[in-house]
């Protein structure tokens, strides 16, 4: 890939991914690094894709790897220090402009990436069980089981199926 | 009111996303808990990509990413290059050593006997026999060549 193909390709992949990033860890700072982090692996990888959505799957799947492991380094971390740090800017303080903001960040990260890329990304059940290591038998009824969180969690602020469609 | 996956999951799916709604779709989710709530999920998600996607903070400068990836690429074919030429300085080391152990006692005899009959006053031409004995001037030559290779392979790893 050459430096006007990866231009394209950030400029076309780079706005929808640090949606995913930040409503995932909730944190912009944390999903800017995670984003510049993705590119970076995927260029070292030197995948090169059949098209630009086959790259931005790629892409997805990387960054949700690197979500995973940041997950990972703070649970660790978590049971090694006893205070969590609770301050802003960490997902507990989980961007909260937004009511689907606070929905989401009630939920499991599993079921927030889930979430988006069903939703959002509109990302098959096969492509989500490539992205989030699970199989793709069990992607229905987990994501059922994810909705129905969201969707209590919406409720509850206030948001009713009927409102959101007339 | 159904609590179990609904079969037209994936039609009130796609009607959300572009608010084409056939008047069957609609009474169906109307009477569907499950398709109430993924219109309710699925319209959420999209205002809330919709605002993400308008944050006024811009994205990372790509050229940075570019640049490093460029490096760690250099870095990379360096290291492949430079492998073969460490890993026949390696083997010039190791094949060192084991002519050395080898041929010790042998060379030690001779590296005696050149010494002990070397007359530093007489012509080259009457050297002992054994100061030209091309088992010597090999060992010698590996050893001297096996340090070296060992010496440059040190110098590298540090």
């Amino acid at each position: 890939m050459d430096e006007a193909a990866f231009r394209h390709l950030y400029d076309r992949t780079a706005r929808p991914l640090r949606a995913y990033l930040m409503r995932s860890c909730g944190d912009l700072a944390l999903a800017d690094d995670l984003l510049q982090e993705a590119y970076l692996r995927m260029l070292r990888s030197g995948f090169e894709g059949e098209d630009d959505d086959h790259r931005k799957n790629y892409l997805f799947r990387i960054a949700t790897n690197l979500l995973r492991d940041h997950f990972r380094r703070k649970r660790s971390e978590s049971d090694e220090v006893p205070e969590r740090d609770e301050s802003p800017g960490h997902d507990q303080a989980i961007h909260m402009r937004s009511d689907v903001g606070g929905a989401m960040a009630e939920l499991a990260p599993r079921d927030r990436q889930m979430l988006w890329l069903a939703y959002v990304e509109g990302a098959s059940h096969q492509e989500i069980a490539r992205a989030l290591g699970l199989r793709t038998a069990s992607i229905r009824s987990m994501l059922f089981r994810a909705r129905q969180r969201l969707a209590k969690q919406l409720q509850a602020r206030g948001l009713r199926p009927e409102l959101e469609v007339s | 009111m159904n609590t179990k996956p609904c079969s037209y999951e994936d039609a009130v799916t796609a009607a959300v996303r572009s608010g084409n709604w056939s008047p069957e779709l609609k009474a169906h989710r109307d009477g569907c808990l499950v398709c109430a709530e993924l219109t309710l999920v699925v319209a959420a998600l999209a205002s809330d990509a919709e605002e993400l996607d308008a944050i006024d903070t811009p994205l990372p400068d790509p050229a940075p990413i570019w640049l490093r990836a460029q490096l760690a690429s250099r870095e990379r074919q360096y290291h492949r290059a430079t492998r073969a030429i460490v890993w026949v300085q390696r083997a010039a080391v190791a094949i060192t050593l084991g002519i050395g152990l080898a041929f010790v006692p042998g060379l030690w005899n001779l590296v005696k006997e050149t010494f002990s009959s070397l007359d530093l006053s007489s012509p080259v031409a009457n050297l002992p026999r054994a100061a030209g004995s091309p088992l010597l001037v090999i060992v010698v030559s590996m050893l001297v060549l096996g340090g070296l290779a060992l010496w440059e392979l040190t110098a590298q790893e540090n």
